[in-house]
């Protein structure tokens, strides 16, 4: 790999997490904001993955594949906190029935 | 040399993959239609550069690839739904074009809006 694309690269990848954050804050709803943070945490693995390559180190992916984990467990859990107001539904059927097939 | 290039141009392949996917999360109308670009088109790319970093990297860099991958694959569709679903529940309108709710819901931008009085 050469030089130029891999700080290329990093340049880029900062400008794309940049973006992503001025986006979670400017999010209308908070199911944007949450769908945007989900985004965010993505550029950020694919951060570490780049760094972890370049430097022939380990360490920053196991970072990466720990990050990976909380944001899909943030995200599950705060987006249906926020359309449920609990995260794990109740066994009964009569939750959300009136509320369409889903 | 080829393995070097190879890995220079699936880098590029995956930046331009992550910021299409950012430039629609941004660009698009609705929640509907951000998730395509956020949930698929990002996670493609990161995929695309952890195989660039797997045709120059060592074994255990290699097989920490190969699982962040994976986890990837099988999180991003539970949480998007999860995602595209409370925005259902929310009761959030359509907003791009040609839109059908084949729930029945009322939801799609033809619609007529919903009336206060309902749920």
């Amino acid at each position: 790999m050469s030089d130029t694309i891999f700080y290329t690269a990093m340049i880029w990848m900062t400008c794309l997490l940049l973006t992503a954050a001025v986006t979670v804050i400017r999010a209308r709803t908070a199911l944007a904001r949450i769908l945007a943070l989900d985004a965010l945490s993505l550029v950020l693995v694919a951060l570490l993955v780049l760094y972890s390559t370049t430097t022939g180190t380990s360490y920053y992916l196991d970072a990466a594949l720990l990050l990976a984990m909380l944001s899909f467990l943030s995200t599950l859990a705060a987006a249906r906190y926020s359309s449920e107001g609990r995260v794990f539904s109740r066994a009964t059927p009569n939750a959300s029935s009136n509320r369409g097939p889903l | 040399m080829i393995r070097d290039s190879l890995t220079d141009i699936l880098m590029v392949v995956g930046l331009v993959f992550m910021t299409l996917g950012i430039y629609g999360m941004i660009q698009m109308p609705d929640i509907y239609t951000r998730l395509h670009a956020a949930s698929k088109s990002v996670v493609l790319g990161v995929i695309t550069l952890a195989i660039s970093s797997m045709i120059v990297a060592d074994q255990g860099i290699v097989m920490r690839l190969i699982l962040l991958s994976v986890l990837l694959l099988i999180t991003t569709p539970v949480s998007s739904h999860a995602i595209g679903r409370g925005a259902f529940l929310h009761q959030e309108r359509m907003a791009s074009p040609g839109t059908v709710d084949e729930t029945g819901g009322g939801l799609a931008g033809d619609d007529p809006p919903t009336p206060p009085w309902r749920m």
